[in-house]
């Protein structure tokens, strides 16, 4: 079960192993069919008045279709509502309720597709059994703006780092990479400079030897020729948190974190973790750890976001207060798209809020647009030159 | 009778400990060795119950070691430890309080809590569950060595944990 903006979705896998996308609302008074978070099932069985539905949303029966509906009940015509378009990329589905958006390859772009490939390079992956869930009352928006915030770590989080539950130099590096694609993909966080990523292989082919750096370790997850080869050579040099449009965040912790509107001033939190299969189990068990221990309602980190995302909705949220423009101006005017003959444009710089800027503006211009058509005609290219 | 006196005696004393923020004296409770665990919840069908809570080494809200366990503690003790700072209201209600096993020196100990938070003016949380702790006698003293914490909540309806169950 998963959500589409407000509206709640089964997906299910079917005997064909068709993946189907389907409306959880009976077409006859709208109740749910489904009401399991998770498991397996022959059939949609509504529990009003039994009308039945194949796990391709398909009517099957209405019970009295002879006696009361007198044969005239259409079944063809009155299956449950289906995504208009299902796609995957490398193994993960998105869906759309739109007959009229992109291709999902087109709709993610480069950066999108990147952000998927950040997880997909590392080989194959199994998703734990168990979604941590919660519901702060914050903006939706506001989380997401947060994932490419690396400004607020040292202030929000600085009794994790106190207590030694994390190091601020992996917290907290000055060296930062922002990555904006078409339609409000982004990816921004730490990255290093050819440099710094020339002194890393340059290192690891003397055995390792050599003061370590906070980058080794995302650094040697990229050590093999056909994964910088899929990451290109700027993608290979970002550690950053992408976030496919509008609210999917690709964490850094082998996890991904669905932020779902519950109305303009509630937000549930999905965190789906992974595994990478051939991994050793010691590091099995760090990632387990991580995605128990940092994020998540008792996360030792997330503990404080919860906090502080509700309370700046709440702050902002009065008559006098939401008249005032917030200050989203951090590195603007001050640095630099460069681009890549491989495409990868890039702006190498400090801690900015590029990233945050980039999704306000693309959220404004989804607003704006009163269809897909328009969207398309009218959005905004990424940056080039100054930003 | 006398060793579910002895359990009600140490689990009431616990929850007054953790109401009135003497959050080191808590951990003094606690064995080196104890598992802090509250598994994810799920809504299930009723043929698939099986599926209700995950399992123990996968994913859960805490899955905690004493270190992680003072590191909590020590985080409120540092100040700007902002789910908490200005602390919040705690009071825990434990109830149905039964022993369920074991023998004098290590009791499997069952109880039913309501754990009740309020912050600043207007906010509160309401957490009910049923434990499952494992009481070790150490020293001629009961601690605690391991809890298992039964939320009633698939989705947590706060948006933080910083209290302890």
């Amino acid at each position: 079960m998963n959500y589409i903006g407000e509206d709640e979705v089964i997906v299910v896998r079917d005997r064909k192993n068709t993946i189907n996308v389907l409306v959880n609302s009976c077409s006859h008074r709208g109740n749910t069919v489904c009401r399991a978070e998770l498991g397996t099932t022959n059939s949609f069985l509504c529990s009003y008045h039994g009308w039945n539905f194949n796990l391709d949303g398909t009517l099957l029966a209405a019970p009295g279709e002879e006696a009361f509906y007198r044969g005239e009940l259409n079944k063809s015509d009155w299956g449950l509502m289906r995504a208009a378009k299902v796609e995957s990329y490398r193994g993960f589905v998105f869906a759309t309720m739109d007959a009229n958006a992109p291709a999902l390859a087109d709709y993610l772009g480069w950066v999108g597709r990147l952000g998927i490939d950040f997880i997909a390079s590392r080989g194959e992956v199994e998703f734990l059994d168990g979604v941590h869930k919660n519901r702060i009352k914050c903006n939706w928006k506001i989380a997401v703006d947060n994932l490419y915030d690396w400004y607020h770590v040292k202030v929000s989080h600085g009794t994790a780092m106190r207590v030694g539950f994390v190091s601020e130099e992996a917290m907290a590096p000055m060296s930062q990479m922002v990555l904006l694609g078409e339609y409000g993909h982004g990816i921004g966080g730490p990255g290093i400079s050819e440099a710094e990523l020339a002194a890393f292989d340059a290192r690891m082919a003397n055995g390792g030897d050599g003061d370590a750096q906070w980058f080794d370790l995302f650094a040697s997850r990229r050590v093999d020729p056909k994964v910088r080869a899929e990451l290109g050579p700027v993608g290979t040099r970002s550690f950053g948190h992408p976030n496919i449009f509008p609210n999917l965040w690709v964490s850094i912790t082998q996890q991904v974190c669905l932020r779902i509107p519950r109305g303009p001033f509630e937000t549930e939190l999905w965190w789906f973790n992974y595994l990478i299969k051939d991994a050793p189990e010691s590091q099995r068990r760090q990632a387990i750890f991580a995605q128990n221990h940092v994020f998540g309602p008792a996360g030792l980190l997330e503990q404080d976001d919860g906090e502080n995302w509700s309370h700046s909705t709440r702050g902002a949220r009065g008559p006098i207060g939401r008249m005032r423009p917030l200050n989203l101006s951090m590195g603007r005017g001050r640095d630099q798209v460069s681009a890549d003959p491989s495409g990868q444009s890039r702006i190498e710089t400090v801690v900015n809020e590029h990233g945050q800027r980039w999704t306000y503006q693309s959220w404004q211009e989804w607003m704006l647009a009163d269809s897909w058509q328009e969207l398309i005609a009218s959005h905004s290219q990424p940056p080039t030159g100054v930003v | 009778m006398l060793l579910t006196f002895e359990a009600q005696e140490f689990l009431l004393n616990e929850a007054r400990l953790l109401d009135a923020r003497k959050f080191t004296e808590w951990l003094e409770l606690l064995t080196d060795d104890i598992h802090y665990w509250m598994p994810i919840r799920r809504t299930t069908q009723a043929k698939e119950l099986e599926l209700e809570f995950t399992k123990p080494g996968g994913m859960a809200f805490f899955d905690d070691s004493k270190e992680i366990l003072t590191m909590r503690v020590q985080r409120l003790a540092v100040g700007r430890a902002w789910a908490e700072d200005p602390p919040s209201r705690m009071r825990h209600l434990i109830t149905n309080i039964s022993v369920e096993g074991g023998d004098a020196n290590e009791l499997s100990v069952h109880s039913n809590f309501h754990l009740y938070r309020t912050r600043l003016n207007s906010e509160e949380d309401s957490w009910i569950g049923s434990r499952e702790d494992l009481l070790r006698r150490v020293d001629n003293r009961l601690m605690l060595a391991r809890r298992h914490i039964y939320l009633e909540q698939t989705v947590i309806l706060s948006q933080n944990m910083s209290s302890f169950f």
